[in-house]
């Protein structure tokens, strides 16, 4: 459970205010507490690796959903009956996933489905929940097509038409940087992520001296960084995840590379600071949330969890808390029927998110636009916003 | 000018120089353990893994000095290792060949698993205690655990080049690994041999793990299965079995991947390394630091696959449970279990397809994932691209995928043993990168979305019976037909390039035109059974069939038993049907896997169905 509750105090909540008691109750210090959700639960499933080369991110998952849950649950749940998942391991493999569609399918107790976690998993499963009529949430699957999938898949996950120009905004306009090298994960994301930031780089007047992009297992990077050295860049960007972000960043200085770093909000997380020590003091990056923001859906997720978890929450963990946050608002909407509760999708609006501030969806693209960011740099082994500094040229 | 144009040449040479001492760290014990055993240890990544675990918990929790987490780290997986060689293959050392070699899969699913669910499957920093201090070299610098990784590296391959030549054990390995029978008859203890070669090779490995742990500050508990397949590569690059070869081999592999990378990019890291592996085997197979072209006397043909009386079916039985299959949709209406068995139906097709080659051939591939992909990929971008209807894009792709596979297999034709199973496994590996760097072809990583399902006169073939169904009768059909192959005199003459090739040949056999024969007739199934996955995902990008599928094919098919059709088919519907049946078990259920498939391995060498 999360941090010492002070007040006993039990208000009785009408299914109308029921949002409200959410973003009352995510601030730890709320002043109120519903009653315990009791009675059937409902409940959402979800596909995603437990076990596996990519678990480390399942595990965060779970994390965020069980902090959601027991916010939502204290606050009364859905109408009072207590939220609840089933999480099937898919080991991201579609094989799997494809298995595990068939049987949520199935199953009348699942009202929506969560993930999978990439797309090769997730979207060889959206034909099944499409033609079953069962929503499919992909919440980190940010591959232009996901939802294109039918009218049943939707996706909260992080536009990269939207992400990555605040990224190229931070590093063009903001840092002064001109010519710049891209690192990118070969996979879907980074690949569609390095196309639009290098547009937008452009269209702000930057060059792209040099892009490489790198397996997901790699963890050997001075050749990569001696082309990118030889294209003499200004500045560096990161198209990456946490671990490999750091990696990369601890090889920079055994090659001779001084330049700023910008990376983009998928390095937000502790272990990037752990993994990448010294090495990521310096880099710069557009994070989603961060966690001395007082926006009360931040700081509702962030003390609970360092309460909960007694460690810093990541960006899979937020994501994971955020999807949590909209299954419960469509079946509030939507009720115990899958259809209703896909027709929920766009009449439910500003749900609170970490991501999104408020999430509205739009039921052309069923996606979520208008996601919040602050510019973050690594200062002394912690997080901080950015102070406007740009760095000293090292060329 | 000297400087700008060879400033860059000199950096990459360091840097291929420094990640080929991280190899060879691995290679050194992969060769001892081969050279000892004939035997890819696959657990050898898991082992390394260990040892990174073991340092995490001497620095970060115990503090211990770093001379003392060196100790502990050697003595405990040194420790692990011995009780690998005791428990895990002693048991085996009367069974067929392979049966070890799957045995150390198995081993390393156990101890990968085992070390996700104690730490948690979080990457954690393994910070290092030794001086900052760092030498400038060209453009850039090295530091000291570069020097360190170097010196343990050499050091020890120096020490076990001196144990071998020098030692009375060192003698007693030696003889072991030249005839272990012979060996025993002079009063070698064999049993303790092995034992000390695992238990060296294993304390090498774990300080390898802590010592890359703390060269990249990351440990995790998958590091394992990557850099074995690096050290493999490695040590055959530098000749199987030698040790101070296994550490040029590791600097070669190095130095390939870092001027494949000056030259074409980073996408080409892994390619490169691949396709210097194949070459290498092709050109000098016993690696390029033996002193003779010709390869030892291959221990491993023909005893390789050791003959069983195989549990033949009655006809009527066959029959019936065809029959059986058919109508379980009219029975049992649940698309979970449908599916399931659809899959294990679908990987029953390439499982069929890798128990010709690898059973009846004796070719041992570990690549056939890359078949899958081919046919995968074939059959969408016909439909989508050329608008080929489905249903004769299927077949076409299985053709691509016979042609193309055999093609790419053709020059590992002349090797044999454990050679072809690396350069197979090579060969897979391209077929991955091709893929993901071909990208005007195959749209690259961003993948092939809105591939259409197979349809039968505008009637798509997408519910729960269909997915069944269709992947059922086609695995029937290819059974039928592979069943009938080999008890013609094609199957005689396969069978007999399996036993003594040498014999075969001289009996007129054309090993080439037969070996051809075969994998195009694998391809064509494997390709079919990966365009029929291709259709039921409708999307597939380069990591859908990556190289633990091909891992697991052969699981399916040593559990089954080698060349083994209907082995084939019970093998994959129960790999793919354990993990389901284990899922209640949620985190633990790929553990339980593992120890299953030990199991059955120690208890059931020769497969469930026995080899034919």
């Amino acid at each position: 459970m999360f941090g010492p509750m002070p007040s006993r105090r039990s208000v009785l909540f009408s299914a109308l205010t029921g949002s409200l008691a959410l973003a009352c109750s995510v601030i730890p210090d709320g002043l109120a507490k519903a009653a315990e959700a009791a009675g059937e639960p409902l409940w959402f499933g979800v596909s995603g690796p437990l076990t596996g080369p990519s678990a480390q991110y399942g595990a965060q998952w779970k994390k965020g959903f069980d902090l959601a849950l027991d916010q939502i649950n204290a606050a009364g749940g859905v109408k009072g009956r207590p939220l609840r998942y089933v999480f099937e391991d898919s080991q991201n493999d579609p094989r799997q996933s494809i298995a595990i569609a068939q049987k949520f399918v199935a199953d009348p107790k699942i009202l929506i489905e969560l993930g999978d976690f990439s797309s090769p998993a997730s979207m060889a499963a959206s034909p099944i929940y499409q033609r079953a009529g069962l929503v499919q949430f992909g919440f980190t699957n940010s591959h232009p097509d996901f939802t294109k999938g039918g009218d049943f898949i939707w996706s909260n996950s992080i536009s990269q038409a939207e992400e990555q120009p605040n990224v190229a905004d931070f590093a063009v306009t903001s840092l002064k940087l001109k010519r710049l090298a891209v690192l990118h994960l070969n996979t879907d994301w980074g690949r569609t992520s390095k196309d639009i930031f290098v547009k937008a780089a452009k269209e702000r007047g930057a060059e792209v001296v040099a892009t490489e992009g790198y397996l997901p297992d790699e963890k050997d990077f001075r050749s990569t960084l001696v082309r990118v050295r030889e294209a003499n860049p200004d500045g560096i960007v990161l198209i990456s995840y946490y671990a490999d972000g750091a990696a990369i960043a601890r090889q920079l200085k055994p090659v001779g590379l001084t330049q700023p770093v910008v990376a983009v909000g998928s390095v937000y997380s502790p272990k990037f600071l752990e993994l990448g020590g010294e090495a990521v003091n310096g880099v710069h990056t557009r994070a989603n949330f961060f966690p001395a923001e007082p926006r009360p859906e931040v700081q509702g997720f962030v003390a609970a969890y360092r309460a909960k978890y007694q460690e810093e929450p990541d960006a899979f963990s937020a994501y994971a808390y955020d999807a949590v946050l909209v299954a419960q608002r469509v079946i509030e909407v939507g009720g115990t029927d899958r259809t209703a509760i896909r027709d929920a999708f766009p009449r439910v609006k500003d749900i609170p998110s970490v991501i999104f501030g408020k999430a509205t969806f739009d039921p052309e693209t069923r996606r979520v636009s208008g996601v919040r960011n602050v510019k973050l740099v690594v200062k002394d082994g912690a997080f901080v916003l950015w102070d406007g500094s740009v760095p000293a040229a090292t060329n | 000018m000297l400087p700008t144009t060879l400033g860059p040449w000199l950096d990459y040479t360091i840097n291929g120089l420094v990640i080929g001492n991280i190899y060879a760290l691995l290679a050194v014990g992969l060769a001892l353990i081969f050279g000892v055993s004939h035997l890819i240890n696959f657990a050898h990544g898991s082992v390394y893994m260990v040892g990174a675990y073991i340092g995490w918990l001497c620095v970060t929790k115990l503090n211990l000095p770093l001379p003392i987490t060196f100790i502990a780290v050697a003595a405990g997986c040194g420790l692990l290792g011995a009780v690998i060689e005791r428990v895990g293959l002693r048991p085996l050392r009367n069974a067929p060949r392979i049966a070890p070699l799957l045995a150390t899969i198995g081993l390393s699913v156990v101890l990968d698993q085992s070390a996700q669910l104690l730490f948690s499957p979080d990457p954690r920093a393994l910070p290092t205690q030794l001086p900052t201090w760092r030498i400038a070299i060209g453009g850039g610098s090295i530091g000291a655990l570069d020097l360190l990784i170097a010196a343990v590296g050499i050091g020890s391959a120096g020490l076990l080049y001196g144990f071998l030549r020098f030692t009375k054990l060192g003698w007693a390995v030696r003889a072991t690994a030249l005839d272990r029978d012979a060996a025993q008859q002079c009063g070698v203890d064999v049993d303790k041999v092995n034992r000390t070669v695992f238990a060296i090779a294993s304390a090498l490995g774990g300080v390898s793990g802590l010592l890359v742990g703390m060269y990249y500050n990351t440990i995790d508990p998958n590091m394992g299965f990557q850099a074995g397949l690096k050290g493999i590569v490695a040590q055959l690059i530098g000749g199987v079995g030698n040790v101070p070869g296994a550490i040029a081999g590791s600097l070669l592999l190095g130095l390939i991947e870092s001027y494949g990378i000056a030259l074409f990019g980073t996408s080409y890291r892994n390619l490169f390394a691949f396709v210097a592996l194949i070459l290498i085997l092709v050109l000098r197979p016993n690696g390029l630091f033996a002193r003779a072209r010709r390869l030892p006397p291959e221990p491993l043909t023909g005893t390789f696959i050791a003959p069983s009386r195989p549990l033949v079916l009655p006809k009527w039985a066959v029959w019936t449970l065809a029959a059986a299959a058919l109508a379980l949709p009219l029975v049992v209406q649940q698309p979970y279990l449908l599916q399931t068995l659809g899959n294990a139906w679908l990987y029953a097709l390439l499982a069929l397809s890798l128990t010709l080659v690898a059973g009846t051939v004796g070719q041992v591939s570990l690549g056939h994932a890359g078949l899958l992909a081919i046919g995968a990929y074939a059959s969408s971008l016909l439909a989508l691209d050329a608008g080929v209807p489905v249903l004769l894009a299927v077949p076409l792709a299985g053709l691509v995928a016979a042609a193309l596979g055999t093609a790419l297999v053709y020059p590992a034709f002349r090797l044999r043993g454990h050679y072809v199973s690396i350069a197979t496994l090579a060969v897979g590996e391209i077929v991955t990168l091709v893929i993901l760097n071909w990208e005007s072809l195959t749209r690259g990583p961003i993948g092939v979305t809105g591939i259409p399902p197979l349809s039968v006169a505008g009637k798509p073939l997408v519910s729960g019976q269909w997915v069944y169904w269709v992947p059922l009768a086609v695995l029937l059909a290819f059974a039928a037909l592979q069943s009938r192959l080999l008890n013609s005199h094609l199957g005689r003459t396969l069978r007999a390039i399996r036993e003594d090739d040498v014999a075969a040949r001289s009996y007129g056999v054309d090993l080439n035109r037969y070996k051809g024969l075969a994998f195009a007739v694998a391809g064509f199934v494997a390709g079919v059974g990966g365009a029929l996955m291709a259709h039921f995902y409708s999307y597939i990008n380069h990591e859908t069939f990556p190289a633990p599928v091909s891992m697991l094919a052969l699981t399916m098919v040593i559990l089954g038993g080698l060349g083994n059709v209907a082995g084939a088919v019970l093998g994959a519907a129960v790999l793919v049907g354990l993990p389901e049946l284990f899922r209640a078990a949620a985190e633990y259920r790929m553990l339980i896997y593992g120890v299953v498939l030990l199991l059955l391995i120690r208890f059931r060498p020769q497969g469930l169905l026995g080899t034919v």
